[in-house]
């Protein structure tokens, strides 16, 4: 399996994990090892004075692991642009998985306020990965702009429905110059298997592992999945054909000639 | 004299005056000031600066971590 290149940085695993929703922050370390993930996204909330020190993310081994802080929350854009600025400031980190958000319901991002932020931190310095609906033109606009890869959504968040913008996300893959990573929606193995077989250069997953009976075994699920369509698509897949193509041979059967 | 600052949001009062510097402030909030970042009245803090920078009465701070996300 080749390695995947973004901004620079090399990464020999093509699945990145999300690290909210899990039941403790000893689950979601096992979870990541087992995902054999490099990259984990993080989210910045205000600290809560009735609990002060709950640094869930102090478990994270970051010689092991890049944190990719998200602007989840962010209504618009100037609300994202803040939010990377203080993630930058807490951590040093410049990269940031932009997203604009300001339907509660659906979670669908804000392409117009995506691109406003994208323009505006790509000129600060940022290494910027945008999550977006999936759609062809804004992720030709985004890597005009000068971001990082783009991250066209399978489904809504945490819907675990699959590739249901499979058919916008070929086309993104067809055009795309920048990595591009399938985010959100994505609620099983065989739906990352699926997105990578297409040539999707890496996926992102957290519900659907945090979320399972078992998160460990799923994240490892996912590791396998991503890696069998990653190598399936470096491959290359037989062709399909409409009538059938024997497997076995068509000659010496057992009946009158 | 009573001073007032709004942190995250709530207004919170300090009836023996305010904590000097916002190092001060986390510790009497018992933060630890590696794990967070701040901003007072719309301006980030960066952490090195967090000895120096002077508290004033009404001044409106957001403390912010990191936590989970996807």
């Amino acid at each position: 399996m080749k390695s995947l290149i973004i901004a620079g940085r090399e990464f020999s695993s093509r699945l990145f994990v999300g690290t909210g929703k899990f039941a403790s922050s000893a689950l979601m370390t096992q979870a990541i090892d087992a995902s054999g993930t490099q990259m984990v996204t993080v989210a910045l909330r205000r600290v809560d004075m009735d609990d002060a020190n709950d640094t869930m993310l102090e478990a994270i081994d970051r010689t092991k692991y890049q944190l990719l802080p998200n602007t989840s929350g962010a209504r618009d854009a100037a609300e994202a642009v803040r939010l990377s600025r203080l993630a930058r400031a807490a951590s040093g980190i410049e990269w940031v998985k932009l997203e604009v958000t300001p339907d509660p319901y659906y979670l669908l991002p804000d392409g117009e306020e995506t691109l406003k932020a994208a323009k505006e931190l790509v000129q600060d310095g940022f290494v910027v990965l945008p999550y977006i609906n999936a759609d062809p033109i804004l992720a030709k606009k985004l890597q005009d702009v000068g971001c990082a890869t783009v991250m066209p959504l399978a489904s809504p968040i945490g819907s675990n429905q699959g590739m249901k913008t499979k058919a916008s996300i070929e086309i993104i893959i067809e055009q795309a110059t920048v990595p591009v990573v399938v985010d959100a929606g994505l609620g099983a193995p065989s739906h990352a298997a699926e997105a990578m077989e297409m040539g999707a250069d890496a996926v992102l997953v957290n519900t659907a592992i945090a979320a399972a009976n078992d998160p460990v075994q799923m994240a490892r699920a996912f590791k396998m999945a991503t890696e069998a369509g990653r190598t399936a698509y470096e491959t290359g897949l037989a062709p399909k054909s409409a009538a059938a193509n024997a497997s076995s041979p068509l000659t010496g059967f057992l009946r009158e000639i | 004299m009573n001073a007032v600052l709004k942190i995250n949001g709530t207004e919170k009062t300090f009836d023996d005056g305010l904590p000097p510097t916002l190092s001060a402030l986390l510790s009497k909030l018992q933060i630890d000031a590696a794990t967070v970042v701040a901003e007072i009245d719309g301006e980030i803090i960066e952490r090195k600066n967090f000895a120096q920078t002077e508290l004033k009465d009404q001044m409106g701070i957001e403390l912010i971590r990191f936590v989970g996300g996807g």
